[in-house]
């Protein structure tokens, strides 16, 4: 079992104190399933052959499924695992987009131009 | 390893299997020379078995979520010997000459 340390020093005050290792355990959980499924979701765009617009709606479907997913996994209630719901749903957004675009290609012109 | 991984790794297998199909089914459309609209039934059936293994793989082998409550019950014990008020400072290491880095 790792540490964990305290945001406040003072056990008293109105703050909110969470353990801030495991905040980032759980942040850096969301990032790995995130750009798993961005490079997935890259390669079989590439495979179906989209083009153009279809494809980047095709991203920003997989990686809603992949907010219900993790919602799920946190069990609806983030409260205990996350200081807002905001990073649940919307972190690792942009980041996954570079990767889907990456393999996008690569998929692409591996089954479509070869 | 663990059951996530191999689910993964299965999921990454089944695309990768659609992928040939998918170049194979184009080099026939070659040779009949028609054009290529979508991937034939199939292979659009095990890019969707693909996708849910993969996703399912994604969402369990990263890690478990681990609660930042301070006062759940797994965060306990661990963190009483963490807290300011159980570390001493008066033991022998204070013997020791400060190192002080000379900058001119």
């Amino acid at each position: 079992m790792g540490s964990s340390e305290k945001r406040s020093k003072d056990v008293m005050s109105d703050i909110p104190t969470f353990s801030g290792e495991n905040l980032q355990n759980n942040l850096k959980v969301i990032q790995n399933s995130r750009t798993f499924l961005s490079i997935i979701a890259g390669v079989l765009a590439g495979i179906i052959g989209f083009n153009g617009l279809t494809g980047f709606v095709f991203y920003f479907v997989v990686m809603l499924i992949t907010s219900v997913g993790l919602m799920a996994k946190a069990g609806f209630s983030a409260d205990l695992y996350f200081d807002s719901w905001n990073r649940v749903l919307f972190d690792g957004f942009l980041g996954g987009l570079m990767s889907f675009v990456l393999f996008w290609t690569f998929a692409y012109d591996l089954v479509h131009i070869f | 390893m663990n059951l996530g991984f191999v689910v993964g790794v299965f999921g990454v297998l089944i695309l990768s299997h659609a992928a040939y199909s998918t170049i194979q089914y184009r080099g026939l459309l070659k040779i009949m020379e028609e054009e290529f609209s979508r991937p034939p039934m199939n292979v659009i059936l095990e890019l969707i078995i693909g996708l849910a293994l993969c996703m399912w793989a994604a969402l369990t082998f990263p890690g478990k979520f681990l609660s930042i409550h301070p006062d759940s019950d797994e965060n306990r014990a661990v963190s009483l010997p963490d807290s300011s008020e159980f570390m001493i400072f008066n033991h022998r290491g204070r013997l020791f000459p400060p190192e002080i880095d000379m900058k001119f």
